[in-house]
């Protein structure tokens, strides 16, 4: 029998046993060893050769991945690992650790229960360890940490075991800070889960090198810091590898302290899900019963060239079983399964006898799954939506070369859209120029690249440009909206909304689709004023329309067509057509004709869309742009130079302190600005200087910018070069 | 002067003489078909019959930009046309009600409308109708069936002991407010199509009279069960329908003999 087939059927054996399965993702800032680290786990469990692990880097499987060194695309593996004496089944997923791939780790934290964060030693807790933490917390998945690239303070900082050790501590208490910070204010956590080196919750080592300690690991083989640094130095890598491997300390921690599903459903379901408690499917899922409703959560679609589209995602009750007809929540009719497997490095393995419940499954046949449906054999209250925090800033127009592709460009188009929710793509089938938004110039490099090669459509790209919003910046006066017949009219309000409440929606926190008093609450918890929470009619984008009005005759039948008119407005704002946020608009009250074909669609949307876009322009709306948080890290000579590439971006330096022999930079820069920032601050430092940016939302621009930024807004879009007589504040 | 033409039911011949002489007297005459058409009649044999050029204006062209007819009036003669009247059910009052302020006089040639009609046709009495209602094409008001306030509109009048007329909605091509759409016709509510959808959306046994092309040579006039309309076919538009209400000995009559009505659906004697 060939060891994959072996693997794969220790693994079926282990399936239906929720006691002995953990569902992890391994997390980390760009580059501090998560794909290394993966490769030590795979070798360690007989899938990859032990020679070649930590070079390998197996779970990059893409070309693109493989040529730009880092991870691109979440990538799933199932394993066994034996541990006191009882094997286990390890579902993994290596997530890619650059911002602009964020929106997969949020997606992966979705699927599992702990969280294994990376932290490269010399580097220390950065950027992005801060987000994917708190991605991991918001989804209720515990963490752990294992500290990776101990041999450089070794071998690069010659560092002896008392300064390592007050190197690693250091690290743990930032790691420990982020965590309380963000545990503090979650009431269903009750355990501390902030990590210690007593219990055995953190880890250290090389990925590269294959080595790795916890306290557990050195009290069984007796391996001390001191012994590691001897070695290290004496060339005995190969022996403290065998002696103490990494894969061992690490799958033996994610055995001991991450929870198995038996013990994370019943907590994150909560969490995660606002259906009755009380129900049968909600005590299904509580239990794991693979026997019960089949509940499964979709968290990932990807393309095989072969098999077609596939859904990746985590089993919550019942058993996947091919041929099963389900429900998929937001679309109508059932989709067949044509495949269950699970994923074993590259490859999926297809299981006839199905995935149960507790497991991460890969689907074919679920045709009208995105990331975040629901799929179930009932129909039921779907699973929260998965947000995530960052919106798309940067856009690209991109157009088939050949007229001859067009179709096939569309169609390439509208599938990265559904596999990558954190993508907007807008087409444009009259002029053929179609625009893609993304997290930023690689995320878009990365998507057009792949248009290219993987779907040989020759295109031809724009220049980026940012994505702009409107944002209204005080109370307006009441605003009268007069239908083109005159006989119907709408009068609104808009003021600027809570930062709180606008935050809350974008996390999902509050939406449509929670129910009604749910929402009121959170709303109220928010900040929002009782009578106002129980009068919302509608949330477009970070928006909210009240209704204010009483008792008026068919306007419950209007409103429909109040809200078209109000989307219309709020997606193209009245300075340059870019979407507005965060305005909290008002129907204080309206006037209708008696008969409904003299308040239609062409008398109602008219009025509205007008009122909305002159009570904007009441409130001061003002253009806003996207800004980026920028940390630089840079020896002290060049320090000068790498704070003046922020200020002169229309930035600002925030702090600037000295960690190690570097000094941090921190700030804020526009993301306008940042284009062709990699370049610059390269020639600035001479190559010396590491950084690191982060969306970091939209923020006002200068009033003196204004008025230029919205006409060349408008002269690209082919707009008027004319603003209305009224924006005379600009 | 701005002299407002109802052109009547049918044809280029259903506008009255007065009207006619008006028409033909004008400098400009304008018209719009959005509201409603002339079946029996195309812009062209308009032209032709009555020898005068006529601008059709759209929705846009009437409601939000009215300042070419106005500004016309102000110093020519000019006749704006409708089908039926220009003022009942068609809404044009705002347009009146411009001119005036600015100083343009204005007149009303009125119309023979689908209100008369309905109620000669059938031998229900004009004194025994309620509020009318129009019935939406489901597309057109952004939901499925039956508005709700159609229904409320019929009940309120059922009451009162009173009959509805309901006017079927029309969409004329290219006053979408997306303006014209390619391979668009001209789309008319059959009587049989409304009357299955208050069948499904209210009661399927209520009673129901079709108006089909009232003022052509072959009008039709039907009284039954809605559900049952709703299975009969009645030729080329335009249809109406009414919903009776507590029927008059006489009225139930003409139901009878020149509706067509079964008898097991009128009161008895
Ligand atoms: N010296 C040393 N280098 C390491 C170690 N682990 C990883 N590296 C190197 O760090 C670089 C990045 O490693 P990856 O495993 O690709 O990092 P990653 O976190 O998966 O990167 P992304 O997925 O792109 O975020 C590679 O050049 C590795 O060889 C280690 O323990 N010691
Ligand atoms: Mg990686």
């Amino acid at each position: 029998m060939g060891r994959r087939k072996k693997i794969v059927q220790e693994c079926e054996k282990l399936m239906d046993s929720p006691e002995q399965i953990r569902n992890i993702a391994i997390a980390a800032h760009v580059d501090h060893g998560k794909t290394t680290l993966s490769d030590n786990l795979l070798a360690g469990a007989g899938m990859i050769s032990d020679d070649t692990a930590g070079q390998q880097l197996a779970m990059d499987t893409e070309e693109d991945e493989q040529e730009r060194g880092i991870t691109i695309d979440a990538a799933n593996v199932s394993m066994t690992h034996e541990y006191e004496g009882e094997n286990h089944l390890i579902n993994l997923i290596d997530t890619p650790g650059h911002v602009d791939f964020g929106g997969d780790v949020t997606r992966a934290m979705r699927a599992v229960d702990g969280a294994l964060v990376v932290v490269d030693a010399v580097e220390g807790a950065m950027p992005q360890t801060e987000t994917v933490l708190r991605q991991a917390l918001r989804e209720g998945v515990k963490p752990t940490l294992f500290i990776n690239k101990v041999d450089r303070l070794i071998n690069e900082l010659q560092e002896g075991p008392e300064e390592m050790q007050q190197r690693l501590m250091d690290v743990i208490g930032d790691v420990n800070e982020l965590i309380r910070g963000m545990t503090e204010e979650m009431e269903d956590i009750e355990n501390d889960w902030r990590v210690s080196v007593d219990e055995g919750t953190v880890a250290f080592g090389s990925a590269l090198y294959k080595w790795g300690v916890s306290i557990p690991s050195m009290e069984e083989t007796g391996i001390s810091f001191g012994d590691i640094i001897e070695m290290e130095n004496n060339d005995q890598r190969q022996e403290l590898h065998e002696q103490t491997p990494l894969s061992d300390v690490v799958l033996d921690m994610v055995a001991e302290h991450f929870p198995n599903p038996l013990q994370a459903q019943p907590f994150r379901v909560p969490r995660i899900w606002r259906g009755d408690d009380e129900s049968d499917i909600a005590e299904d899922m509580r239990t794991v019963n693979k026997e019960g409703d089949i509940v499964f959560m979709a968290t990932d679609i990807g393309m095989d060239p072969h098999a077609g589209e596939i859904v990746t995602g985590r089993v919550f009750s019942g058993t996947l079983k091919k041929g099963q007809e389900l429900f998929v929540s937001g679309t109508a009719g059932k989709n067949r399964i044509q495949s269950v497997g699970i994923y074993m490095g590259g490859e999926r393995e297809e299981l006839d006898r199905g995935v149960p419940a507790g497991n991460i499954a890969a689907v074919t046949g679920l045709k009208d799954a995105i990331a975040g449906s629901t799929v179930s054999d009932v129909e039921m209250t779907p699973f929260e939506s998965i947000e995530h925090i960052s919106e798309p800033v940067i856009t690209k127009s991109v157009e088939a070369t050949n007229m001859d592709d067009l179709p096939k460009l569309i169609q390439t188009l509208q599938q990265v859209a559904k596999e990558d929710p954190t993508i907007r793509v807008e087409i444009n089938e009259d002029t053929g120029e179609h625009l893609i938004s993304g997290q930023g110039e690689l995320h878009l490099e990365v998507i057009t690249q792949r248009i290219r090669k993987n779907q040989g459509i020759p295109v031809t790209t724009g220049e980026p440009i940012v994505v702009f919003r409107e944002q209204p910046q005080e109370a307006s006066r009441e605003v009268e909206g007069v239908s083109p017949n005159r006989h119907n009219k709408f009068y609104i309000t808009v003021e600027p909304m809570a930062e709180s409440i606008v935050d809350d929606i974008r996390l999902g926190e509050i939406s449509m689709d929670m129910p009604e008093l749910e929402r009121r609450e959170a709303l109220q918890e928010a900040g929002m004023d009782k009578d106002t929470s129980q009068n919302v009619e509608h949330i477009h984008g970070t928006n909210i329309l009240i209704d204010d009005t009483k008792g008026i005759q068919h306007l419950n039948e209007t409103m429909e067509l109040v809200i078209e008119g109000l989307e219309d407005a709020l997606d193209d704002g009245p300075l340059a057509a870019e979407p507005v946020q965060g305005a909290l608009l008002r129907l204080h009250d309206a006037r209708l004709h008696e008969d409904t074909i003299h308040r239609g669609p062409a008398q109602v949307i008219p009025a509205v869309r007008d009122a909305v876009h002159r009570s904007l322009i009441d409130a001061e709306v003002r253009l806003l742009e996207p800004i980026q948080d920028v940390r630089i890290d840079v020896p002290n000579e060049y320090m000068g130079d790498a704070s003046g590439e922020i200020q002169g971006r229309r930035g600002r330096v925030d702090d600037m302190y000295q960690e190690g022999d570097l000094m941090v930079i921190e700030g804020i820069a526009p993301v306008e600005e940042m284009i062709g920032f990699s370049s610059d601050i390269r020639s600035a430092t001479e190559g010396r200087a590491s950084w690191n940016t982060e969306n970091a939302g939209f923020r006002v621009m200068a009033d003196n910018l204004q008025r230029e930024q919205i006409m060349d807004i408008r002269e690209r879009k082919g707009m008027k070069l004319e603003l209305p007589p009224s924006i005379d504040y600009i | 002067m701005l002299t407002f033409i109802g052109l009547g039911l049918y044809d280029e011949r259903s506008v009255t003489v007065e009207g006619r002489d008006a028409l033909r007297a004008a400098d400009r005459v304008f018209a719009e078909f959005y509201t409603s058409r002339l079946v029996g009649a195309s812009v062209a044999e308009l032209e032709s019959h009555h020898g005068v050029d006529i601008e059709v204006r759209d929705r846009a062209g009437v409601e939000r930009d009215p300042e070419t007819i106005l500004e016309a009036a102000e110093t020519d003669e000019v006749a704006f046309l409708t089908a039926g009247d220009t003022m009942i059910s068609t809404t044009h009052v705002d347009l009146r009600v411009r001119a005036a302020e600015r100083g343009v006089d204005t007149r009303v040639v009125h119309g023979v409308t689908a209100q008369s009609a309905a109620s000669s046709l059938t031998g229900l009495q004009n004194y025994r109708f309620g509020k009318a209602v129009t019935l939406p094409f489901p597309y057109a008001h952004g939901a499925d069936g039956v508005p709700a306030s159609v229904v409320d509109g019929v009940e309120a009048n059922r009451e009162r002991g009173l009959h509805t007329l309901v006017y079927l909605d029309i969409k004329v091509a290219g006053s979408s407010p997306a303006g014209p759409q390619a391979g668009e016709d001209d789309e008319f509510m059959t009587a049989d199509e409304a009357a299955g959808m208050l069948a499904d959306d209210w009661d399927p046994d209520a009673l129901g009279v079709v108006v089909a092309r009232a003022g052509s040579p072959d009008p039709v006039v039907a009284a039954d069960a809605l559900s049952a309309l709703a299975d009969r076919e009645f030729g080329g538009p335009l249809h109406t329908l009414v919903v009776p209400g507590d029927l008059h000995h006489l009225e139930a009559e003409a139901l009878e003999r020149l509706a067509g009505c079964p008898a097991a659906l009128l009161p008895d004697e």
